[in-house]
């Protein structure tokens, strides 16, 4: 099987967030980046999937100098090869024109078997880049999986999908398909040293807009169908009541207060 | 004209159809425009029956036997020739694991803006601005989609209160003509229910949550005995979970278990919305986290903004106290 695991690059957890100026997006240049948490869960299975039925697995990422890191970093957990879609025409391209430009690179390629996302990202966070790539690339699809069983001889493959309130569904899909996994899958692997080693053998494509056939209103700012209003850190509604002390006297504090004011004591 | 998407399940409305209705009727007051609700399914009587009576215009039910099971690929089918018929002016779809797997989908079949995940909308002028959130609800971010109408969005569920929903409709129901071409590339197998193992925490009066914030799975004892002291079960936040610091059974929220004690307690949990819609009916909300920036202390009622590590031991020997006395 071939298998694409695509990999978005988003800012280190730890960061402090700054907004730019405008209000349009963070202030991302001093910031450092890693994969998105749910890619390094589907980029797992990947490898897993691999190891079972044999093929190879591709990394794909799109942005600066930050995508050439988070793929390094998936070749050295295993990744066959990387594609480096890199170009700053691509920059603010929204989930849609993420989707459309992953698309063409994954067909530039030859197309794969399976294609993996994460179920969401870590900035954005809308689970919509992988589900919105199969469509582009007219294949089936199942959203939030937390297990996948291929049967690549037969050309389909189940995946069991994370419905609410602790109900799971197993749909059987016709392969190519596009799978967006659910944090919680695996428990995914670290790079060794070895790993990091090898990757640096690697074969790494770069690929630009002009390369996929791409015109410039269809990636990036351009090629995005919303504009960003505004950013803001979200309005407190609430009347909480903030406990002041140090941690002994807001505990006692907090305890007077749920007995006698809150009475849930 | 607003077009709602309705969810349901054995014959009910889900609750978040519900919350799509009081959105649209928000929307409706600032902009006037009609709100059809439609529903896909097979034999589909008494789900039309409950949206007639909410107070909408008209509900079209697209009523056929490949329909009787979810699946994206004739939802997106039978949709589209529906949006392109109706030309409506906004579509409303749930942000849940239904909404969010076809949605994605349709938005690129009709080549339309979709905003996920909204949380709010305001006016502004003759525009319509949805906001989102972003960076685990750390900011929310306006947007304002392009093009021509209309537009796909999709509301997070408990962002649109459901018992605001205004009913006393008799809205006019119509057939829609549903015609599908293509055989589904995706067939459901079969549907399971998680276990429920003896962390059922429906009926607890007192929870004691762990998230993230605890760092690691041995500080987890923290949560343990502090729930001991006190007299409550453990609960808590996806990440944990996912971490296997705890089995699946003891998470709260949209994935795992939903709960409304008299007291509960979000330690180290930061407060996504997915954790939030599992137990923000809960009485008493106690939120202890270093982040005053955390988005649990909107919906906390009383907030402890400091060192869990040093907070929650002080807790727990207060009770311990409390109980020998």
């Amino acid at each position: 099987m071939k298998i694409i695991s695509c990999i978005k690059p988003v800012p280190d957890p730890a960061s402090r967030l700054v907004i730019n100026e405008q209000k349009t997006w963070i202030k991302d240049q001093d910031l450092t980046f890693v994969a998105s948490e749910a890619d390094n869960y589907a980029i797992e299975e990947a490898l897993r999937l691999k190891e079972k039925h044999g093929g190879e697995v591709v990394v794909i990422s799109m942005g600066g100098e930050e995508a050439a890191r988070v793929l390094r970093s998936g070749l050295a957990m295993g990744a066959d090869r990387a594609i480096h879609l890199l170009d700053p025409k691509f920059k603010g391209a929204d989930e849609f024109a993420a989707a459309a430009t992953l698309a063409e690179a994954i067909r530039k390629d030859g197309g794969a078997d399976l294609v993996l996302a994460g179920v969401q990202s870590d900035d954005l966070g809308t689970g919509m880049t992988g589900t919105m790539m199969a469509e582009f690339l007219g294949c089936s699809h199942a959203s939030v999986v937390v297990g996948v069983e291929a049967n690549p001889e037969g050309k389909s493959l189940k995946a069991r999908r994370e419905l609410e309130g602790g109900i799971n569904e197993v749909v059987e899909l016709q392969l190519p398909a596009v799978l967006t996994i659910q944090f919680g899958i695996n428990q995914p692997r670290y790079a060794s040293l070895k790993g990091i080693m090898a990757a640096k053998k690697k074969e790494l494509k770069v690929w630009s807009a002009a390369d996929l056939g791409l015109s410039d209103d269809a990636v990036g700012k351009a090629g995005a169908m919303y504009d960003v209003n505004e950013i803001a850190a979200p309005e407190r509604k609430s009347k909480v009541d903030i406990i002041s002390g140090t941690p002994e006297e807001a505990a006692a504090t907090l305890v007077e207060k749920l007995r006698k004011e809150a009475k849930v004591l | 004209m607003i077009l709602v998407i309705a969810e349901h399940k054995d014959n009910k409305l889900k609750p978040i159809t519900s919350e799509l209705l009081a959105f649209a009727q928000h929307v409706q007051r600032d902009f006037g425009k009609p709100i059809t609700a439609v529903v896909l399914g097979s034999g589909i009587g008494a789900v039309v029956d409950d949206l007639k009576a909410k107070k909408i215009d008209r509900v079209l039910a697209a009523d056929h036997e490949l329909l009787s099971e979810y699946n994206p690929d004739s939802y997106v089918e039978v949709l589209k020739a529906i949006i392109e018929k109706e030309k409506p002016f906004l579509v409303l779809i749930g942000h849940t694991t239904q909404g969010m797997d076809f949605a994605p989908r349709l938005a690129v079949a009709l080549r339309k803006p979709l905003i996920a995940g909204c949380v709010e909308y305001e006016k502004q002028g003759d525009r319509l601005v949805l906001t989102r959130q972003i960076f685990n609800a750390k900011m929310n971010m306006k947007t304002i989609p392009r093009g021509d109408l209309p537009f796909l969005a999709t509301a997070s569920p408990g962002a649109f209160p459901a018992d605001e929903v205004e009913s006393g409709g008799n809205a006019a129901v119509e057939n829609a003509a549903v015609s599908i071409g293509t055989t589904p590339r995706r067939k459901l197998l079969e549907r399971v229910e998680a276990q429920k193992g003896q962390a059922d925490l429906s009926s607890a009066p007192i929870i004691v949550s762990g998230g993230r914030g605890l760092k690691q799975k041995e500080n987890f004892n923290l949560v343990f005995e502090l729930a001991e002291a006190i007299g409550g079960s453990v609960g808590a936040s996806r990440p944990v979970v996912d971490a296997e610091w705890l089995p699946r059974e003891y998470q709260i929220g949209s994935s795992g278990q939903t709960v409304s004690p008299k007291l509960y307690f979000a330690i180290g949990i930061s407060g996504a919305i997915q954790h939030l819609v599992g137990m923000q009916t809960s009485r008493c909300i106690v939120a202890i986290n270093k982040d005053a920036e955390a988005p649990i202390f909107k919906i906390a009622h009383y907030g402890i903004v400091d060192d869990l590590f040093k907070v929650v031991p002080a807790l727990t020997r207060i009770f311990k106290d409390l109980r020998q006395a």
